[in-house]
């Protein structure tokens, strides 16, 4: 009798045992993402959540991470603050994210961070603008892994103009009515002068503009040699294009957002050169094939030539979860977080690596790019030029 | 002010006065405040991009499905929302159209996801750049709404003037109780109004496009228009192109002289200035302003 009581007990025992691993072994990773799936910034910031999902979705598929799923939550905030801020509240307090992704605009983080803060959870920007607070000296809770900042974008920039114009190019500039844009052209503006160079005009439009003519009439009053734009891609491309239009034959460079690689073939313009963090797809890297099969297969609604930044939030989640294991604690994460060296395959110029105090990357590349008539493609004109990223003085 | 800068006004107010155009056809017959047609012409533009990819081969076709589109939508926006919304009262039409408009944005976000679309390249047609005058260039796809804003215009004076549906509409709009009491069917003339507005819109949304691409932000451009129309007085066409000339005179001159960055907000105090001094409008009429 006793044995048959004590055989009963261990397998109920071995029963529950076996549902409580079952329970743990499902149990989620749940990363919470508030993003402008629509609304003004949607166009950049989509295309970088789609392609998330889609690696995410890869991974679950292979198992999950030691047979844990990762459950991506994703908010649409339309880029408003005060939905942002409700994402963040609900993603944290009721969904029980252990982290939180913004893609969004720079006027939602406040609300996040400060959420994030109380929670205790790190959040993390990924194909939006990089908060100062990722860089050295770095908060421990943010992090970002967005290709530009324009911090090192500008310089890189103006450098690269620099260096191939002859002699002392006169220069027009524009950006946008936003905290960044505006910044980085002031900066622009102040760069180019100590390099000799003349700015003739600077124009910050907002968008959207019935007509950029009028821009573009005082943009090319005075003959630039060269445009610089850092702005939104629609700003850059569209500025440019109303320059040409008014018979303006210079040389313009622009940072390469996500839709630099399709505006490229559709512009066709030998002298509108962009500089960008991520390779564009005409380099033809493994990875660049893998990407776009996973987008081909998921059916994506936006082109596979913008998932080069999602992708790379997605290696760089599941390395980090790798690296946390389970179960998950916020000390867990962080230390994963904070010594993440993950291997770009070529997607950047080097691998994306954090440490304790930096949690931006410890360097940064740029590839130069534009349209070869010629050849009827896009060719690459300069390889990977690397910044080391140091503490602001 | 050389050549250049007219010719910037000159487009700049006829893409006013197209969109503008719209406004003033619904307000005319209906006293409804249209506050969707930023969308309707949204909405316009990406007919332009749907049609576009049916018809690569063929842009005419593709603009012509498209505008027929534009008018078809019109008339279904009146018959399926507006037409409700006889005997209530102006404010609650006019909520009506925020609705609508809000509406309009999501289903084009659904649609066509938020990228930008350009269909001129689908189309296969390059927007080349001519010259006007000496140093004074234009697009043509400027130069086409240019034509068509004077083709409009000229057509709705012809209309209005001298046909039976024109005459109708002008009376509906004076007094619809008396119109319907002479035999004019007012379902079926503010239906028309509701089409030939959004075809109007659809058309400018459309050149928009040709011009420099559809997005799902160019909503904001039609609300831009509507301080023209309200210049020139919302239920005058003379109004309308009067005030999207002094708007985007005044616009242009911001951008030139003081900061491009008034430019958005020029249009608004323009607005406001004429307001204070003559509330219904440079060409509007009184009375019917103070009905509403």
């Amino acid at each position: 009798m006793s044995i048959r009581i004590a055989l009963g007990l261990a397998v109920a025992a071995a029963g529950i045992a076996a549902q409580v691993v079952a329970a743990q072994a499902a149990d989620p990773y749940v990363v919470g993402v508030t993003a402008a799936m629509t609304g003004p910034a949607a166009s950049t910031q989509a295309p970088v959540i789609e392609m998330l999902k889609v690696y995410v979705d890869r991974v679950n598929a292979r198992g999950g991470i030691d047979g844990h799923p990762i459950k991506l939550i994703v908010e649409d905030d339309q880029a408003e603050p005060s939905k942002a801020a409700a994402n963040g509240t609900k993603l944290i307090r009721q969904d029980g994210a252990i982290m939180l992704i913004n893609s969004s605009l720079s006027s939602t983080y406040g609300p996040n961070v400060a959420e994030a803060k109380r929670a205790n959870v790190p959040i993390w920007f990924a194909g939006a603008v990089c908060p100062k607070e990722a860089a050295p000296p770095a908060d421990r809770l943010e992090y970002c892994s967005t290709g530009f900042d324009f911090s090192y974008d500008i310089p890189a920039g103006i450098n690269y103009i620099k260096d191939v114009a002859q002699g002392t190019p006169k220069v027009a500039l524009v950006g946008m009515p936003i905290p960044i844009s505006r910044i980085g052209i002031d900066n622009a503006e102040k760069q180019a002068q100590s390099l000799g160079m003349t700015v003739v005009d600077k124009e910050f439009i907002a968008p959207p503009t019935a007509d950029y003519t009028p821009f573009a009439t005082k943009l090319i009053a005075d003959k630039p040699d060269w445009g610089f734009s850092y702005g939104t891609w629609v700003i850059e491309i569209k500025a440019f294009e109303a320059m040409r239009r008014l018979g303006w034959t210079g040389s313009y460079l622009t940072y390469g957002h996500i839709q630099a690689e399709d505006e490229l073939a559709r512009v066709k313009d030998d002298k509108l050169t962009v500089f960008s963090a991520n390779a564009l797809f005409k380099d033809d890297l493994p990875i660049h094939h893998e990407i776009r099969d996973a987008a081909t297969a998921a059916k994506i609604s936006y082109p596979y030539t913008q998932g080069s930044e999602g992708w790379l939030t997605g290696m760089a989640l599941e390395s980090i979860l790798q690296r946390t294991g389970w179960p998950v604690t916020t000390d867990k994460l962080v230390a994963a977080m904070e010594s993440l060296n993950l291997d770009t395959k070529g997607l950047r110029g080097g691998p994306l690596v954090w440490t304790k105090d930096n949690h931006f990357r410890t360097r940064q590349y740029y590839r130069f790019y534009r349209w070869n008539s010629a050849a009827n493609g896009i060719e690459r004109v300069k390889d990977w030029i690397a910044v080391d990223v140091k503490p602001a003085s | 002010m050389s050549l250049q800068l007219v010719v910037n006004v000159v487009v700049l107010a006829a893409i006013y006065a197209l969109v503008g155009v719209g406004y003033v056809v619904v307000y005319r017959a209906s006293r409804v405040l249209n506050l969707a047609h930023g969308e309707l012409m949204m909405v316009g533009a990406y007919l332009l991009v749907g049609t576009a990819s049916l018809f690569a081969g063929s842009p005419v076709v593709a603009v012509l499905v498209a505008a027929l589109c534009g008018l078809v939508m019109g008339v279904i926006v009146y018959v399926a929302l507006m037409r409700w919304m006889t005997g209530q009262t102006v404010l609650a039409a006019v909520l009506v159209t925020i609705a609508l408009g809000i509406l309009l944005r999501g289903l084009v976000v659904l649609g066509f996801t938020a990228q930008q679309f350009y269909p001129a390249a689908m189309l296969g047609w390059r927007n080349q750049s001519i010259e006007v005058a000496s140093g004074a260039r234009i697009s043509a796809a400027s130069a086409m709404l240019l034509a068509v804003t004077v083709v409009v215009y000229g057509a709705l004076f012809l209309f209005l003037r001298f046909t039976r549906l024109g005459i109708q509409l002008r009376a509906t709009g004076q007094n619809a109780l008396l119109a319907a009491q002479r035999g004019i069917g007012l379902n079926a003339v503010y239906a028309f109004a509701w089409g030939l507005s959004t075809f109007t819109a659809s058309i400018a949304g459309m050149l928009l496009a040709l011009d420099s691409g559809a997005e799902g932000q160019m909503a904001t451009i039609g609300l831009k228009a509507f301080p023209a129309a309200l210049v020139g007085g919302l239920d005058s066409f003379v109004g309308a192109i009067v005030g999207s000339i002094i708007v985007a005179m005044a616009e242009i001159a911001a951008i030139q002289y003081v900061n491009p960055l008034l430019s958005d907000v020029v249009p608004f105090l323009v607005l406001l200035v004429v307001l204070a001094v003559r509330p219904w409008g440079l060409f509007g009429s009184r009375e019917q302003l103070d009905r509403v």
